[in-house]
């Protein structure tokens, strides 16, 4: 049997500024399964992003392991981690982070070029996944020149490319009004079912939650529950 | 695909979108760059202009000259050069006595120099009255004469004269002869003859005294005349071998300190470039910082993000450096056209294709190598950086702090070695390369700590401090420490630029005053020998009759006492001459000396003091090269013989003569107590308008007939327009460099200005008016150029003052007036680049501003 997409084992991470220490996360075990669509929820400051990061390899934990895939994760060093990424990760963040000086089409072009693909067929898969997401026509625009919500669709775009097992996204929606939120989670949940892909989501909108098979809330860096669908009654 | 083109692909889309910020860091590349190209060319065109000038004092590019006719084995070495395409023509000088055919007059004593007038002068110009080509005019049979003698002779063209019996016919009177300061002017009149004549003459045949030379002429421009100096010094060991350049060691010195400091300007203009580049590109990457965290979450490795940057400033250094050459080509294709009726040219500019390869690849280098901290700290951005903005400042322990700072550390390091590499590379020197890296490397120390104790001091001033400060003014002030700023980079670089462009000011005004000194506008033009005491009060009576050229007191005609002084010993020991070439040992025969109470213009005092005037004790000064060769310094007793009379005097002082003509000051100076009670003879120096000298001529050898008046205003305005020249040269080469500098400096300043197109559209959605952003960044802008400016100034000081005294060798002063302005000028250019870079920040939509982040 394959092993689980994610497993996280005695996570902690605190950071020390110096004055004082600050625990962020005080001790997570989870594990994540393939084609799970887990919400992870939180009052700010509750450590949801860290742990989203973490998850992502884009930090390391002060202690514990991280498996993605079955390999550890938390002590790679950067290169090897950075090149994971690129294969195994898709990434959507709440300020969409496009590459101002790409345009929309190389934007999404750029997860496959920085791992050396550049055939037509990647091409074809970027336009593709630009016409899925409704901006075939905008292709050559820069992000200045698109709304919040056609850089997060951009980033939808992005976020797939590679066909990553795992998607990773942090209040997609957070700052787009509710119309262009519920294209993107549209555009996201469809994206995601036609990929197959593992989908995990930090939020604090209890609609967005609602759409996840499974539902983790933390407080003050520890899990205080975790539900999965058909569980809650 | 690999790593590269993905990178070449990346690198040029990024260009692309934002060609202008684009522009901005190149054109940091092409002013340098330009700067280097342009200096380069311009000054080894006219270095070569100037020396062809110079070698015309010589009439070649080099002479040997010796008291015996060249050996068989001397013939050879010369033919060498020869068979290499080089041209060689022997010259004997020797005296005689001269009578007219014509006149019972008593016969005179005169220099005859015989020449080979196919051949001779290789440089310059021969004139002659009636004009005539010395070739068609000079042959076995006819010799021609200086003005001077066919006055006191009553010689016109088709005179005729008697020379060791044999009958010559004058051919013409002289009026210009290139190399006639190249001699002993103490001799007399000259007489020129050719080889044939002076055989005839029989008077070479009793071992006469006479002294050969043999005037070399390259065979191509480019022609390595040192090495060559060299070999022929080996075959001609007790000659003189001097290339042109030593023909006057006042004027040599004049070029090759113009040459060092022309090198120095490059490398300057070079490192100030640089700066502009190191500014831009760091700014830039500084910009690039999420792009790179955002790279990083998608996938891409370190090297590849590295690679990605590396090409991108490649590319850039690249473009500037094209864009630079091309204005280093325009300044050198313009300029002489500007300035032609200052110059004197004798062939066009040339614009060499190397100049323009060391110009692209120097600009590279230095890029990619100022580039390098920036391109290593990429190795650390978190990719983290996208989740946690606020995440607080962590203050790892000191080692873990010195650790991460391992690559800056090094890399600085690389860049110093790297542009001390460049320099010693560009000066020729490496002694100038190290010196570069020590001088920029206390520097960046120095203003490093500087700017710390600033911010800390500004900080505690406005949150601690007592008062309460015009928001503008605080706000302005909290800028520079604020997280984040660069205000301690911007002041560093700032610093350095304006070190470094004073440093140009400063040499170069230090440097003039001493070209100058080589031939001082009121430079004496006309020699009088042989002067007696009897005839002392009456020709000086006449001398001040005479036009003068200025009212400037030290044009005043003088009159110097010449006294014959033979050197007995030194400290009691008598003179140890063996190993001194027959030329060094000329310090045992009686030379003439001269005596003055106070130390004269044209000439500086090198070690030692200069005597107490009212003092009664013998005291003697030697100038530097007779000090060497007798091994002597201040403080030793040296014992001279006058008129079979010996007497002792204490050497105060060793000197140089800074004048490029004969002046006063001979090779041994005495104070009048030595000296005033021995019998003497005069020097006479004069200052006259060329026009008159020939009059003056007349009416003096009707009264002092025995008196020789030696006009050589052809000599002196010969030398005073290179010295003129390269003053010029070396003014405007500063002029271009220090002009470069403060476009650079400005660009330094504007390149913050992308930082601040987010904090003015943040200050002004929270309500602030444009008046109120422009004082906030005038205060910033001032405070930083004021503070660069006085730090730039006292280490240009002090730089200005080591590579003045160790690699010019030359006297410092230090001025404050130049510094005072400086601060002024450097706020007030920061204030303005300050200006010019937030006018099109102010005016922008905050919005538009936040939304491009």
């Amino acid at each position: 049997m394959n092993p689980p997409i994610l497993e996280l084992r005695s996570i902690t991470k605190s950071i020390d500024t110096g004055a004082h220490r600050v625990d962020i996360l005080r001790g997570i075990e989870l594990t994540i399964d393939r084609g799970e669509f887990v919400a992870i929820m939180g009052a700010s400051g509750s450590g949801k992003s860290t742990l989203l990061g973490l998850l992502a390899g884009l930090d390391s934990p002060s202690t514990g392991d991280i498996l993605l895939d079955g390999e550890i994760i938390s002590s790679l060093p950067e290169d090897s981690l950075a090149a994971i990424r690129g294969r195994k990760i898709g990434f959507v963040f709440q300020s969409y982070q496009l590459i101002p000086t790409l345009t929309a089409e190389e934007n999404v072009l750029l997860p496959a070029e920085l791992a050396g693909e550049s055939s037509s067929s990647c091409l074809e898969r970027a336009r593709h996944l630009l016409d899925t997401v409704g901006l075939a026509e905008r292709r050559d625009h820069y992000p200045v020149q698109l709304s919040g919500g056609e850089q997060q669709r951009v980033a939808l775009a992005r976020a797939f490319m590679r066909k990553p097992p795992l998607l990773l996204a942090d209040e997609p929606t957070g700052n787009l009004d509710s119309t262009n939120g519920r294209q993107v989670l549209g555009l996201l949940l469809s994206l995601n079912r036609a990929e197959g892909a593992t989908l995990v989501l930090v939020t604090h909108d209890h609609e967005l939650a609602s759409h996840a098979t499974r539902i983790i809330t933390l407080k003050d860096g520890l899990v205080v529950s975790d539900v999965r669908k058909g569980d809650a009654a | 695909m690999n790593l590269w083109t993905t990178a070449l692909k990346i690198a040029s889309r990024e260009a692309r979108a934002s060609a202008l910020k684009f522009l901005f860091v190149a054109f940091g590349v092409a002013a340098g760059v330009g700067a280097l190209t342009g200096v380069r060319g311009f000054s080894s065109a006219f270095r070569d202009t100037l020396r062809r000038e110079a070698r015309t004092l010589m009439a070649a590019d080099i002479a040997v000259r010796q008291f015996n006719p060249p050996t068989a084995e001397q013939d050879a070495a010369a033919k060498r050069y020869t068979d290499q395409g080089a041209v060689v023509t022997h010259i004997i000088e020797t005296v005689s006595m001269m009578d007219s055919a014509a006149s019972s007059a008593p016969p005179i004593l005169v220099s005859i120099k015989a020449v080979d007038p196919q051949q001779y002068p290789f440089y310059g110009k021969f004139e002659l009255d009636p004009p005539a080509r010395l070739r068609d005019v000079l042959n076995a049979e006819s010799i021609v004469v200086s003005d001077d003698l066919a006055i006191r002779m009553d010689l016109s063209q088709g005179s005729t004269v008697r020379l060791g019996g044999q009958e010559f016919r004058v051919a013409g009177i002289v009026r210009a002869e290139p190399d006639r300061m190249t001699g002993s002017l103490n001799i007399g009149p000259r007489v020129m003859i050719t080889r044939d004549g002076l055989d005839r003459t029989g008077l070479m045949q009793f071992g006469s005294r006479a002294s050969h030379r043999l005037l070399f002429k390259s065979p191509e421009p480019r022609f390595n005349l040192e090495a060559m100096k060299t070999d022929l010094r080996k075959t001609f060991t007790d000659a003189r071998v001097a290339t042109a350049r030593e023909a006057h060691p006042a004027i040599e010195r004049a070029l090759d300190r113009s040459t060092t400091f022309l090198s120095l300007v490059s490398l300057i203009a070079l490192i100030v470039g640089a700066l502009g580049v190191a500014t831009s590109v760091h700014a830039h990457l500084q910009q690039r910082l999420d792009t790179i965290a955002i790279m990083k979450c998608l996938g891409a490795r370190s090297s590849q993000i590295i690679g990605i940057y590396t090409i991108q400033t490649g590319l850039l250094a690249v473009a500037g450096g094209l864009a630079g050459v091309g204005v280093g080509a325009a300044v050198q294709l313009l300029f002489p056209v500007l300035l032609m009726k200052y110059f004197r040219f004798e062939a066009a500019m040339h614009w060499s294709p190397a100049f323009a390869i060391e110009g692209i690849a120097t600009g590279l280098l230095v890029t990619l190598l100022f580039t390098l901290p920036p391109l290593l700290s990429i190795r650390r951005v978190k990719p983290a950086l996208i989740f946690r903005r606020e995440m607080a400042e962590v203050r790892p322990p000191l080692s873990e702090r010195l650790r991460r700072q391992l690559p800056s550390l090094v890399s600085g390091a690389l860049i110093l070695l790297g542009l001390g590499a460049i320099a010693g590379w560009l000066a020729d020197s490496a002694r100038m390369g190290w010196m570069f890296i020590g001088g920029l490397a206390v520097s960046l120390v120095i203003l490093s700590g500087v700017a710390w104790a600033l911010l800390r001091a500004l900080r505690w001033t406005v949150q601690k401090g007592p008062w309460r400060l015009p928001v503008p003014v605080r706000q302005g002030i909290a800028n520079l420490y604020r997280p984040g700023n660069h205000a301690g980079a911007v002041l560093v670089s700032l610093g350095i630029g304006v070190m470094f462009t004073l440093s140009i000011y400063l040499i170069q005004k230090s440097l003039l005053a001493e070209v100058a000194g080589a031939a001082p506008p009121n430079a004496p033009n006309v020699f009088m020998i042989n002067i007696t005491p009897r005839e002392h009060d009456g020709l000086k009576t006449l001398l001040d009759a005479q036009p003068v050229t200025s009212a400037d007191p030290k044009a005043k005609p003088r009159l110097i006492p010449l006294i014959s002084a033979r050197l007995m010993t030194i400290n009691g020991q008598p003179l140890q001459l063996g190993g001194l070439r027959r030329w060094e040992r000329r310090f045992s025969q009686a030379r003439q000396v001269s005596y003055l109470p106070e130390k004269p213009d044209d000439i500086q005092i090198r070690e030692g003091q200069w005597w107490d005037p009212s003092s009664k004790e013998p005291f003697v000064a030697l100038e530097e090269e007779a000090a060497v060769i007798l091994k002597v310094k201040p403080g030793d007793t040296l014992r001279y013989s006058v008129t079979g009379r010996e007497f002792d005097a204490r050497l105060t002082a060793v000197y140089r003569i800074i004048s490029a003509g004969p002046g006063g000051a001979g090779e041994t100076l005495f104070n009048p107590a030595a000296l005033e009670s021995f019998p003497r003879q005069y020097f006479g120096l004069a200052r006259m308008p060329a026009g008159s000298v020939q009059k003056f001529q007349r009416d003096a050898y009707a009264k002092f007939p025995t008196v020789t008046v030696v006009n050589a205003a052809d000599v002196i305005s010969i030398i005073q327009e290179v010295v003129d020249q390269v003053s010029l040269l070396v003014r405007f080469v500063a002029g271009f460099a220090i002009a470069a500098g403060v476009i650079i400096l400005m660009a330094t300043v504007a390149g913050t200005r992308f930082r601040r197109m987010r904090e003015a559209a943040v200050l002004k959605t929270l309500g602030a008016r444009r008046r109120q952003l422009l004082g906030i960044f005038s205060v910033e802008f001032l405070v930083l150029g004021l503070v660069a400016g006085l730090m730039g100034g006292l280490l240009a000081t002090a730089f200005s003052r080591l590579l003045m005294t160790r690699l010019l060798d030359a006297e410092f002063r230090v001025e404050w007036l130049p510094n005072a302005v400086t601060v002024l000028l450097v706020g007030a250019l920061s204030l303005l680049a300050g200006w010019l870079a937030s006018a099109r920040v102010l005016p922008q939509k905050p919005l538009q501003v936040l939304r491009d982040e």
